[in-house]
């Protein structure tokens, strides 16, 4: 049981120079069953935040604790069972246009070279050849894949066919940038390399981002604020600000003041990672 | 053992003992065969000697009855692809797409698929006469089946997240098949097709041989009952050799659209 | 989206089945159908019975068996022993495999008038022409998937080499009908064959099933 650390409330940004109009992200009350019954799994569980524009965003969590859950009904992959997602005053049901999704899988079009893919949103919008090519090559120089332009999937290593996914979603101008757990199958440097970049072009482009992750450091380099969930039952556990200078630079991730953020995060994410160790070890699946 | 210590050495000796086996294979078959034809064993031209197969197969190519019958015997495959080919199409797509009609229907696809179309004739012939009709129609069913099968499993083969891709980005249904699903299916729906090329190759040549005035099979057992047995044999090895080249290149087509996986 | 009741998928199949059958009827019966191009699906399946006793299906059913696994036993004996040499020695399997798998596709039915001239219009060429078709799939070095592979074939091919020459079992007996313009007693004969390679299958599948638990 989840005693006093619980917050409850909608947390309001306090961030700078909050903008005129509705939040481009509102989670309202978000709940989502799985089954009826006995047999009912509540993945997630009156979960209420809402993300600034130009906000970077994340959710961190141990394993099963629902964020996958989540990530797919802000996406409108699902519904939710109760509660609602708004895209600024309108509500989703179903895959919005102002959401871009970055999946955790390999999700690149494998019989498309890299241009192709990246323009890929365009061209089902109807946009012609030379102008859709010519909108992909910027934002597949802004992701360093300046050159791959012709090349297929098949050429390239996990990391750069990520940030393939990435320019192709960004392609998009998606309102929203969601992203889940995007480098959880790259080896530790590539993160680190991605993440900076992920991070370059959402400052650049002012993006609103929400990033799903597991891990507590690529949370802190990246974000102005995090949002701890509990094991499942999902809910926000705690929100916490992240007041580390921008750009966040080599120097900054390896200041005392990021080792301090990193440590308090973990002390609340240890408390639910073994409640969901002791809870998988019970063979409660 | 000697085979392992021959695999050792030099990589151009391994590929030349390959080439050298085969060489000697053929060169045996091909004596074995001269051997019984010149042996007064089989009855005249029943195996007829190399020379007078080589010779049938020049007087073949030089024979405009060959041409004009190829052309007969290629019109009805092509038409029988084509229905045949969309047919399955179709039904594959629906099969694959739908867990529903799968389970409903998909077995009927499996248990039918082995069976033998030639004994379907007589009711092909009822409906659609005994000109080319009946022989498209043979051809049709035949491929149907292993067209079905392939593009329902190539449907459901389709990965899920290239799926989600499309959704995510707003794409309606006719640009998912298009842009998503149909080239992530390319190998097993080319793989239909040469499965489905050999069986309605089969299933008209067959009818042909059964019931008709005109195509190759026509050819084939009219050359059995003037028993010119040279040009029996050359238009059987043009035909089996033909199907070989269609199956090989489809192969390589397969394996070529299979790569374009990560 | 909700469980599907495990009823529903087979209701279906069923339905269509019965479904179609009782639209052939009304269409033949209305005579929008000629009934001498399909016969009526009830004049089919009275025939069933007398196909079955007059033409003595049994026996036919027992020479199309005979047939097939004497074809079988041919392809054991030739294609086995082809399969353990090829993979037993790697080169010759390197030389000789893309010849056998070619073999394995090629239409070798269609050389069935050659055949005929070989060894006659008798039941050796009707096993010969087993053999042949299911030999080549069955000395490919994958053994047992190879030799199933070749039975299936052997029997495809008996089965229609029996219709196309006239002689044998169930093939001869579809043909023996058609040509004696007895339509729904071919139709009935057809759906006998049908059921039999269904039945054939379904033990093929099962027993493959069986052998791969006790594995």
């Amino acid at each position: 049981m989840i005693a006093d650390k619980e917050v409850v409330a909608n947390p309001q940004p306090e961030a700078a120079p909050a903008p005129a109009g509705p939040p481009p992200l509102t989670v309202e009350n978000v709940t989502k069953r799985f089954g009826e019954g006995p047999g009912v799994l509540t993945a997630v569980d009156s979960i209420s935040f809402t993300v600034a524009r130009g906000e970077f965003v994340s959710v961190i969590g141990p394993s099963g604790c629902g964020k996958s859950t989540l990530f797919h009904v802000i996406g409108g992959l699902t519904d939710a069972t109760l509660g609602s997602v708004r895209v600024e005053n309108e509500t989703i049901n179903g895959p919005h246009p102002a959401v871009g999704i970055v999946f955790q899988e390999e999700s690149t079009f494998p019989w498309r070279s890299v241009i192709d893919n990246v323009a890929f949103p365009l061209e089902l919008r109807g946009v012609g050849r030379e102008e859709r090519h010519a909108a992909a090559s910027r934002y597949i120089d802004m992701v360093g894949l300046h050159g791959f332009e012709k090349r297929r999937p098949s050429e390239l290593s996990g990391g750069m066919r990520q940030r393939v996914s990435i320019a192709r979603t960004l392609a998009a101008k998606p309102r929203i940038l969601l992203m889940d757990e995007p480098f959880a199958a790259l080896d530790e440097q590539t993160r680190l390399l991605l993440g900076d970049k992920v991070l370059q072009i959402q400052q650049q482009l002012e993006q609103t981002t929400l990033l799903i992750t597991h891990s507590i450091t690529e949370a802190v380099q990246l974000s102005d604020r995090i949002l701890i969930m509990s094991y499942r039952p999902g809910r926000v556990k705690r929100v916490v600000k992240v007041d580390l200078p921008r750009p966040r630079t080599s120097d900054v991730i390896s200041s005392r003041e990021f080792g301090a953020c990193v440590a308090d995060i973990w002390s609340d994410l240890r408390e639910e990672a073994s409640r969901g160790l002791a809870e998988s070890e019970r063979g409660s699946g | 053992m000697a085979a392992t210590a021959q695999i050792t050495g030099a990589p151009g000796q391994v590929n030349l003992s390959v080439s050298t086996i085969r060489v000697v294979g053929a060169l045996v078959l091909l004596g074995i065969w001269q051997g019984l034809a010149l042996s007064g064993f089989f009855f005249r031209d029943v195996v007829p000697p190399l020379q007078k197969i080589a010779h049938g197969l020049v007087a073949l190519f030089g024979n405009g009855a060959f041409y004009s019958n190829l052309a007969v015997t290629g019109g009805e495959l092509a038409l029988a692809l084509v229905i045949g080919g969309l047919a399955g199409l179709l039904v594959g797509l629906l099969l694959g797409g739908s867990e529903l009609m799968s389970d409903a229907y998909e077995s009927w696809l499996s248990y039918l698929g082995p069976t033998p179309k030639i004994i379907l004739f007589p009711v092909m012939i009822m409906l659609f006469g005994v000109g080319s009709g009946s022989k498209v129609a043979m051809g049709a069913v035949s491929c149907f089946f292993p067209i079905a099968i392939s593009v329902a499993s190539g449907m459901r083969g389709v990965d899920p997240t290239l799926r989600r891709v499309g959704r995510s980005l707003q794409a309606n249904a006719w640009q998912m098949f298009l842009k998503i699903e149909l080239p992530a299916m390319t190998a097993p729906l080319v793989n239909g097709f040469r499965l489905g090329f050999g069986v309605a190759m089969i299933g008209v040549l067959l009818a042909e041989t059964k019931l008709s005035n005109q195509g190759i099979g026509f050819m084939i057992i009219n050359a059995y009952a003037r028993f010119d047995m040279p040009q029996m044999y050359a238009l059987l090895i043009v035909t089996i050799a033909f199907a070989a080249f269609v199956n090989a290149f489809a192969e390589r087509m397969v394996r070529r659209f299979g790569a374009r996986t990560i | 989206m909700g469980t599907r009741s495990p009823y529903l998928a087979p209701v279906i199949s069923l339905g269509t089945i019965v479904g179609a059958l009782a639209v052939m009827q009304g269409l033949i019966t209305a005579e929008i159908v000629s009934p001498y191009v399909v016969p009526l699906p009830t004049d089919i399946l009275a025939s069933f019975e007398r196909v079955v006793v007059e033409e003595g299906i049994a026996g036919r059913f027992a020479v199309t068996v005979g047939e097939t696994l004497a074809a079988g036993l041919l392809i054991v004996l030739v294609g086995i022993p082809i399969g353990l040499l090829l993979y037993r020695f790697a080169r010759l399997r390197t030389a000789f495999e893309p010849w056998l798998a070619t073999i394995a596709a090629a239409p070798l039915v269609l050389a069935y008038p050659l055949f005929l001239v070989l060894f006659g219009r008798s039941s050796l060429t009707i096993i010969v022409i087993g053999f042949a078709a299911g030999v080549a799939p069955a000395a490919l070095p994958q053994i047992f998937v190879g030799l199933r592979l070749g039975l299936i074939f052997c029997l495809i091919n008996v089965v229609g080499v029996e219709f196309l020459i006239n002689l044998g079992g169930l093939g001869q007996l579809i043909n023996d009908l058609a040509e004696r313009y007895d339509l729904p007693g071919t139709y009935a004969a057809i759906c006998f064959v049908v059921l039999a390679s269904i039945l054939f299958f379904a033990v093929l599948g099962r027993g493959e099933k069986w052998l791969q638990r006790r594995r």
